[in-house]
């Protein structure tokens, strides 16, 4: 199978998911109570947002060549808090929680916002994915050899050792194989991967005895510093 | 009342199998096949629902430690997935049944569960 096609069937099997998913709660409607309902009706905006938004990252993926994304001066706690509001109900649902802790004054980086977003996205995603039950993932940002490291830390099962190869160094060239994904977790990290790279930032993976770190880092950015809070 | 177990990585798809099954058995859902198999030897179930594709080991993983030992190698097994498996070719794991995801029914898998437990003399 040629990588085009092999990265086309593992997109196709990444947003089947989402879609059997969403069948399935279709069809419990028809027996469901008030109760149940409303709760089938909000677990199918969620589950459609998910994958429209991964369906929106894989388009911005195609379109990056094109260089029409610009970077300007993002504060990276605010994106942080974001995501971490967006994902924590997420991860209540599944039985975990993630956290941020912050170690460095507050910073701007240089960065495109929207990607910077969809990156600590995926990755908080995929340590949601891998963690164990009743674990806590940490988001930590710091200062690293002048630039802004984001670090997202979960505690559960190793990553396979193929997306920690290509992490380690520095890149995924393509969605990983279903047969080594199992969970939804390898097109997050491809994406995470190439939009890293359009921002020029350095992303790695550390392999921990019980778990896993991902590493964003990025250049500070100095321009209007002085209006961030 | 027959217990079965139901091992599926997605907390949506878990809850509603449950569901499906609602009056024909009860039901214990686990999210990774490491702690469906700590808790197997605490209370063994007579049908297990089982998804392939897991965070951690998989359901073929699973398949494998069951077949380990005498007393879990007989539990009858449902799979669930959306990938294409042929059924003869689990057939010696004991899958009596394999449901596609993408064309279940909620009565589909209500009443292979039936079926089964009844065969197993339980339902």
């Amino acid at each position: 199978m040629t990588s085009e096609v092999s990265s086309i069937a593992v997109v196709a099997h990444e947003l089947k998911t989402p879609l059997c998913i969403l069948r399935q709660l279709a069809l419990s409607i028809d027996s469901a109570d008030e109760k149940s309902f409303k709760k089938a009706r909000a677990q199918m905006i969620q589950t459609s947002e998910r994958a429209l938004r991964q369906v929106n990252d894989l388009t911005k993926v195609a379109r990056l060549e094109d260089g029409l994304f610009e970077l300007e001066a993002v504060p990276v706690r605010a994106v942080c808090n974001e995501v971490t509001a967006e994902l924590r109900e997420l991860f209540r649902e599944n039985h975990r929680d993630i956290n941020w802790k912050y170690t460095n004054k507050s910073r701007l980086v240089l960065a495109n916002r929207d990607m910077l977003y969809s990156v600590i996205y995926n990755f908080c995603s995929n340590a949601m994915h891998y963690s164990d039950v009743n674990t806590k993932a940490t988001i930590m940002v710091r200062d690293k050899k002048g630039k802004v490291e984001i670090l997202v830390r979960d505690f559960g099962p190793a990553l396979p050792t193929k997306i920690w190869k290509e992490m380690k160094y520095g890149f995924i060239n393509e969605p990983t194989s279903v047969a080594m994904r199992p969970g939804s977790s390898g097109l997050g990290l491809y994406i995470a991967s190439k939009f890293s790279k359009y921002m020029n930032g350095e992303v790695s993976a550390i392999r921990h005895r019980d778990g896993t770190s991902f590493s964003l880092i990025l250049p500070i950015s100095n321009q209007m510093s002085m209006f961030e809070v | 009342m027959a217990l079965t177990y139901i091992i599926e990585d997605n907390e949506i798809m878990a809850d509603l199998f449950a569901r499906y099954l609602g009056g024909v058995s009860e039901t214990k859902i686990f999210h990774d096949a490491i702690s469906a198999i700590s808790e197997i030897e605490n209370d063994k179930p007579n049908l297990i629902v089982l998804d392939i594709l897991l965070t951690g080991p998989d359901g073929f993983t699973f398949l494998n430690e069951l077949m380990s030992y005498e007393d879990t190698a007989k539990i009858p097994i449902i799979i669930t997935t959306s990938l294409k498996l042929e059924q003869e070719n689990l057939k010696d794991y004991n899958v009596v049944k394999i449901l596609n995801k993408e064309s279940l029914l909620p009565a589909d898998l209500k009443n292979a569960a039936m079926e089964c437990l009844r065969n197993v003399g339980n339902a």
